[in-house]
């Protein structure tokens, strides 16, 4: 009887491992949100803290859903979101043989960019950065969001429209 | 083109086709540019060694099982922690304020929030990092009129509230939990549940079933004005809470005390509470000194 339970979320290692594959994406997942920091490291703390202390409630295939449960309920109509800030990461690659005119060009391209994504309604950014920056497939983003598959094709799909719209002033 | 177009295109869901008609469009060039910008955005820095050992601090409550490395720091945590024992024992107990029977108190915290402790009640909190952490531990029942700020959280065995900045009244006595909110938006959890209470709504559970709870139609809870009042509530509590707020032993003969009662009575004048119990209950009662019976009308 005392042999690890892989199927119990209160093993140490069953933890653990749920915890390093999932809370990144949870942290992403409410920051693109709201686009607070502190408010999305709470969220992971307290929805696996949560978790824990159900741990003899929740299978192992259930605990992914639940935590995004607990981290979106967290702040639900409480807390009003904020500019969503995010980097880009490539800004320091080899450039030498770019003119300085391209990579003007470049740069508020990218600022406009930021501006386009900051203006989409909150669940349109979340499943547009949700795929672009943590290659979520549509079905993973619709479990966390708890809609069905076509509900995220739509807000991908508006999400592009509404990002072209805004960039190129139409 | 097919719904959702962009969406498929990005999935190669497209059939070859319908991909030659997009890629023609004037559009499809500037969908391109906008996945390759995005294509270099990043998320905020996250570290998830850090994240992984702040959770194990907090989720103390339950026993986690230590490999031998870890258990011989424990060990020496153990000795380190003797050693510095005094201060932190001082500093780790907080503040601690209780009411005994037939006592209201009037509890102002750290940030100026107020809490309002109801007969055989108790909370505490810790007034070192209350800015980080505002934190309150309850038993019984309180009113709670909380600062704008950060998280505010109120913690009883049965389970958990949490607010921003907001009037609300927790109630947690043997098997029944009621928290109502009278201002702005509380969250409650109980079990692994999340109750999202606006104002003017309670959450009520009774021996572990949800009940459908009137709500607070007052601006405070009636307990403050001194008269404790009740909506279809098994008359056992109603007993309990009157055993409370008189310091009286209250003992019953011959009646079904789950029979739901909706009233009030007052915290003020004995007499007057306890008719005003047995009128709408239709029992009686017998007082000698520090003693109550209630009794059926029909019981010799």
């Amino acid at each position: 009887m005392n042999s690890i339970n892989k199927n119990n979320v209160c093993e140490e290692e069953v933890f653990s491992h749920l915890f390093t594959t999932n809370s990144k994406t949870v942290f992403n997942y409410i920051y693109y949100k709201f686009g607070n920091q502190e408010k999305a490291y709470d969220a992971v703390q307290e929805a696996f803290v949560k978790l824990w202390e159900n741990c003899e409630k929740v299978t192992p295939e259930k605990a992914k859903s639940y935590v995004y449960t607990v981290a979106n309920n967290l702040y639900l109509n409480v807390i009003k979101a904020e500019k969503v800030r995010l980097k880009h990461s490539k800004d320091l690659n080899d450039r030498s043989n770019e003119s300085p005119e391209f990579l003007m060009e470049e740069k508020e391209y990218k600022e406009k960019l930021d501006r386009a994504l900051d203006s989409l309604p909150e669940n349109q950014r979340v499943t547009f950065l949700l795929n672009r920056i943590d290659g979520k497939k549509y079905a993973e983003i619709a479990e966390m969001e708890g809609v069905s598959v076509k509900a995220i094709e739509k807000r991908m799909h508006l999400a592009l429209k509404a990002l072209r719209a805004q960039i190129e002033g139409i | 083109m097919e719904d959702n177009y962009l969406a498929k295109w990005l999935n190669n869901e497209l059939s070859e086709e319908e991909l030659a008609v997009f890629k023609k469009t004037d559009e499809y060039a500037s969908y391109v540019k906008i996945l390759k910008a995005s294509d270099n955005l990043v998320a905020p820095e996250y570290d998830m060694e850090q994240a992984l050992e702040d959770l194990r601090n907090k989720r103390t409550s339950k026993v986690i099982k230590m490999n031998p490395v870890r258990r011989l720091m424990q060990v020496a945590a153990v000795v380190a922690l003797l050693l510095t024992g005094t201060y932190f024992y001082i500093n780790s107990l907080g503040e601690t304020v209780a009411t005994q029977y037939a006592e209201n108190k009037e509890v102002v915290l750290p940030d100026a929030s107020e809490v309002i402790l109801n007969a055989d009640s108790e909370i505490s909190y810790n007034d070192k990092g209350w800015d980080e952490k505002r934190n309150v531990s309850l038993e019984g029942e309180a009113f709670f009129r909380v600062a704008k700020g950060k998280k505010f959280t109120v913690t009883t065995d049965l389970g958990e509230i949490q607010v921003l900045g907001t009037q609300f009244n927790v109630e947690q006595r043997k098997n029944y939990f009621e928290v109502s909110c009278f201002e702005g938006l509380v969250s409650v959890s109980y079990k692994d549940q999340e109750i999202k209470l606006p104002a003017g709504t309670s959450f009520l559970v009774i021996n572990n079933k949800i009940i459908n709870a009137e709500s607070p139609t007052t601006a405070e809870p009636s307990w403050m004005h001194n008269e404790s009042s009740f909506k279809s509530i098994p008359l056992t509590y109603v007993l309990d809470e009157l055993q409370r707020q008189y310091n009286l032993e209250v003992n019953t003969k011959g009646i079904d005390i789950n029979l739901l009662f909706t009233g009030s009575f007052s915290n003020t004048d004995l007499d007057v509470a306890l008719r005003s119990i047995s009128a709408s209950s239709k029992i009686k009662f017998k007082l000698e000194e520090n003693k109550v019976l209630f009794y059926a009308e029909n019981a010799p």
